[in-house]
């Protein structure tokens, strides 16, 4: 099963100008176990996914919200030369087809 | 922070503000002195009207929220999330006319309830252009309205010798890795701004007010200064605060209409003033996920408010009521500061391409024609220009993935940042008509190799800007810092 056939939501937006953060949630707690007990979702992930250092991915477990929160260093700093999306809005789709 | 033509004092004033001159008690202090009665003590009604003024407050959720009786209006009007643009520059966000109707909404509802109305990071991103735009529309509102009150402004503008002393001082920390400063970062700030706190929201309320208008601010401190001034318990307070400063975005379905918190000692209730929105333990829990990387602590310039035992419980279908939240003060207190830096005047250039062998060769196509469009503009100029391009289809969001399709068609946008717009323009325009001609390497199509949706498709679109300084500050001079300003209207 892929996260997007068990989550609620999917998203992405900036947490500050240098921060891109990932939040999942889930209808229910057993969809929210399931997922955190098969454990596709961890550092090693998002960093391949993300091309980002392992060390510098944070996940955080928020259960009050059925909910996963990652944090990721943006590789520009939000509206820089350069940058691509400057709310941080569009980064989550890639997250979509993993499987768990 | 000047506001010309305009009769000001510094406070503190004479009489410390409890009286107008009308013989009115100011807003501000009237809750106060109620609270301080034996027995005034009671729970606090705070209308959360807008997360983002200048947009549009829907306005039957608005009145819905005003027929309840609220003790404060409160409105954030900006953040930084618009990126460096609008600080850096002195515009708004938000259309002129859009902000002064929203502005007239609330300013004449908080007069008709006599209750403070109080609005945080005016004019989107609150430097001294953003919060002189905001009061030259609230006099403009108070004169049209025929409405008379106790206006406070406080700018959030840090002084730059301030931030350069820190720097001196090694009270200076970069957030998620913003590098180090040097003083000339600091010097080349067009605005720099700190966000203000309770600390100085509070200087304001004491002086007595009815209308507070604050320049950079935590979206917090508009909602969470006044119950902890009336003994509230802090925690409590900013918890509520960070969930209705984005009006009733923490309902299910989220929105923009206005929310209404009950604050007492022990939680809060959370009701959204529009009937469809309804407030459930799981979307306000969720609400704490929303642009924060972590949801459990909300960090203000005083301490933090820690949410690890936040309990999120159901009152009925559309309320849920929150508790839990406790408050560690910080042992000093830090600032966190944002300054945006001029980069160079920007054009770009809008246009599309569908044909498969230029979509197929584009990434070396771009590459030869910035060589040759180099070697032309800068024939008897220095290459003091940045060029940028995003080909949307391809990988003008995000980097493109194994496996992701070829697209029929892509849409380019090229952006040049030149010193000038005279120089922004005419490497843009020289990008243009080489890119259109480019003869690559297979190429059928030979007569052109762009769509342009209109002419002329390069376009000036102003200064472009950067953070150049998003940091925590320590310094010994906070008292210096936030000054309030008393104006009656």
């Amino acid at each position: 099963m892929q996260l997007q056939d068990i989550a609620k939501v999917i998203r992405s937006k900036n947490a500050g100008p240098r921060c891109t953060t990932l939040d999942i949630m889930f209808n229910d707690d057993a969809d929210y176990q399931r997922v955190k007990q098969g454990g596709a979702i961890d550092a090693a992930l998002i960093a391949r996914l993300y091309d980002t250092p392992e060390q510098d991915v944070k996940i955080i477990d928020y259960p009050m919200a059925r909910a996963l929160k990652i944090a990721i260093p943006r590789k520009v700093t939000a509206g820089d030369p350069g940058d691509r999306d400057v709310y941080g809005a569009q980064q989550h789709s890639r997250l979509f087809e993993v499987e768990v | 922070m000047s506001a010309p033509g305009r009769p000001k004092r510094e406070f503190p004033l004479g009489g410390n503000g409890a009286q107008r001159p009308g013989g009115h008690m100011s807003a501000t202090r009237r809750i106060l002195d109620a609270f301080s009665q034996p027995g005034g003590r009671r729970p606090l009604r705070l209308l959360g009207a807008s997360g983002q003024l200048g947009y549009g407050i829907p306005t039957p959720a608005f009145q819905a929220g005003l027929d309840r009786q609220p003790d404060l209006i409160g409105c954030d009007m900006g953040s930084i999330d618009i990126g460096p643009y609008y600080l850096g520059s002195g515009n708004m966000a938000t259309a002129r006319e859009s902000t002064k109707r929203d502005l007239r909404k609330v300013l004449t509802a908080a007069r008709r309830l006599d209750i403070p109305l109080v609005i945080g990071s005016a004019g989107s991103a609150g430097a001294a252009p953003h919060l002189q735009q905001t009061l030259e529309l609230v006099r403009e509102i108070a004169r049209e309205q025929k409405l008379s009150f106790r206006l406070a402004w406080i700018p959030g503008d840090i002084p730059k010798d301030v931030v350069i002393e820190a720097i001196r001082a090694g009270g200076l920390t970069g957030i998620d890795g913003m590098p180090e400063l040097a003083e000339a970062d600091v010097e080349n700030c067009a605005n720099l701004v700190g966000q203000m706190g309770m600390t100085a929201f509070r200087r304001a309320f004491e002086a007595g007010v009815d209308v507070l208008i604050a320049g950079r601010a935590c979206d917090t401190a508009i909602f969470s200064t006044l119950p902890v001034m009336l003994g509230f318990p802090v925690g409590l307070s900013v918890h509520m605060a960070k969930i209705i400063e984005c009006a009733s975005i923490c309902c299910l379905p989220g929105g923009r209409d206005s929310i209404l918190a009950t604050l007492d000692d022990e939680g809060f209730t959370l009701e959204s003033m529009a009937p469809q929105r309804r407030a459930t333990p799981i979307s306000v829990a969720a609400h704490s996920l929303y642009e924060q990387n972590d949801p459990y602590v909300i960090i203000e310039p005083e301490g933090r408010a820690e949410l690890h035992n936040a309990r999120y419980e159901q009152v009925d279908e559309r309320r849920t009521r929150v508790s839990g939240a406790t408050w560690v003060e910080a042992a000093e207190q830090t600032i966190k500061i944002e300054g945006s830096t001029r980069v160079g005047e920007r054009a770009v250039l809008l246009c599309g391409a569908a044909d498969p062998r230029f979509i197929e060769r584009h990434e070396q196509i771009l590459r030869d024609v910035s060589v040759v469009v180099r070697d032309l503009v800068c024939e008897d100029a220095e290459e003091d220009y940045q060029l940028y391009w995003r080909v949307y289809g391809m990988n003008g969001v995000t980097d493109r993935q194994p496996g992701d399709a070829v697209p029929a068609e892509v849409f380019l946008l090229i952006e040049c940042i030149a010193p000038t717009t005279a120089r922004a323009s005419e490497v843009m325009r020289t990008m243009k008509q080489y890119l259109l001609h480019f003869g690559y390497e297979g190429r059928l199509s030979t007569g052109g190799n762009l769509a342009f949706a209109f002419t002329p498709p390069e376009v000036s679109v102003g200064t472009a800007y950067k953070f150049g300084v998003y940091h925590i500050m320590r310094t010994a001079r906070m008292d210096e810092l936030f000054p309030v300003t008393i104006e009656e209207l």
